[in-house]
């Protein structure tokens, strides 16, 4: 994926040559530091670009940037020119890895208490187990009854699962997504909205899973409930998935 | 039961807040969990929809009223623009789709979105 825009071939040309002069030079040669200077400076753009994804999640984005400039000074240092990559290609991984290692060291709510965890795993075993029950979701009062525990301690299980975890720091981004077809079939649902091109194209991006779960959901007009048990899947999940790609959604949507 | 106001400085970093108490006063009204985590959305969404013509630096309040299967959410602070938020964009199908009603309100300058989540309660609640 190519996410910086506005490169022209002078800037393209200047990349390469900076990228062939430091090639050349030892890695201890202190002559490396203004050329990847440069280079980091010429890549700034996709730091923030990368960064941004994570904005909405409690971190000041200047921070995120500061994480993510580490990752791309070691992907220059680390860049082989004979591999025929782009530098943007190659750094974005890493760019992403130091970004999320920012929010695994700093971010506190990643660290769920361990009681918290084990009271979130038993809240989901009993959502599933009593929906079936049911024919419904359960309420809170309901859950708190049924594992003996109070609905303050229920709620604050249901909260911790929209708190970080690592499969949440992950943005719904799959570079194999794509398919075009698959979007368009969600087209009539949203035939009314002024912004559908945009969706659409947007939603083309998003993973398999996540677009069918956007379209389960408001266009099928599913609950959570019914969409967990149509994929196999606990409400739990279904319930973070949502929220995640909703907000990956606006998130895409509104930039540019 | 009387309403829970919550204010808070227009940024996106507290739109965690507005979501988590909502879910607290949709258990409050005990509504089931999907309809709680419809409001949690809603929350996020009503929230988002303010934050995107909000003047930097203003501040923004959600009301809650809870009530025996039915949670009402108002959401306002001020609006820059001269019309309320589109109805026809993705932001207002979802409200919609996870909302028994919506509706926005302009009034001299501040934009007030109010969300109802309805669901039956439980025989045995």
């Amino acid at each position: 994926m190519t996410t910086e825009t506005g490169w022209g071939p002078a800037a393209r040309a200047r990349e390469r040559d900076l990228l062939e002069r430091l090639s050349a030079i030892p890695a201890d040669d202190p002559a490396r530091g203004p050329i990847r200077d440069e280079l980091v400076t010429m890549h700034l753009p996709l730091v923030r670009h990368l960064a941004g994804r994570y904005r909405d999640r409690g971190e000041p984005l200047e921070d995120l940037v500061q994480a993510g400039t580490v990752g791309l000074i070691m992907a220059v240092d680390r860049f082989d020119i004979t591999r025929g990559t782009q530098l943007s290609t190659f750094a974005t991984p890493t760019v992403l890895g130091e970004i999320r290692r920012h929010f695994r060291d700093h971010a506190w709510a990643i660290r769920v208490p361990r009681g918290l965890q084990e009271l979130q795993i038993r809240v989901s075993a009993a959502t599933d187990e009593m929906s079936q029950r049911l024919h419904r979701a359960p309420t809170v009062n309901e859950l708190a009854d049924e594992l003996g525990v109070s609905s303050g301690d229920v709620l604050a299980a249901l909260d911790a699962r929209h708190a970080y975890s690592p499969d949440s720091l992950d943005p719904a981004v799959d570079e194999s997504a794509g398919s075009p077809g698959v979007a368009a079939a969600l087209e009539p649902a949203f035939a009314e909205i002024e912004d559908r091109e945009t969706l659409l194209a947007v939603l083309a991006e998003l993973p398999e899973r996540e677009r069918e779960l956007i379209r389960l959901r408001f266009d099928e007009g599913l609950t959570q409930s019914e969409i967990a048990s149509s994929l196999g899947i606990s409400q739990m999940h279904v319930s973070r998935l949502l929220a995640r790609t909703l907000t990956d959604l606006r998130e895409r949507m509104t930039r540019d | 039961m009387s309403p829970v106001t919550l204010a808070f400085p227009a940024d996106s970093v507290n739109v965690s807040l507005a979501r988590t108490v909502a879910a607290a006063m949709a258990a409050r009204a005990d509504l089931t969990l999907d309809r709680l985590e419809d409001a949690r959305l809603a929350a996020d969404e009503a929230v988002a929809q303010l934050l995107a013509s909000t003047p930097p630096g203003s501040s923004l309040t959600c009301a809650f009223e809870a009530e025996p299967g039915s949670l009402r959410m108002s959401v306002s602070g001020p609006w820059s623009d001269s019309a309320p938020p589109s109805t026809r964009t993705f932001g207002w199908t979802v409200l919609d789709a996870l909302c028994t009603s919506v509706q926005a309100r302009l009034d001299d300058g501040t934009l007030t979105l109010t969300l109802t989540v309805e669901g039956t309660v439980p025989a045995s609640a």
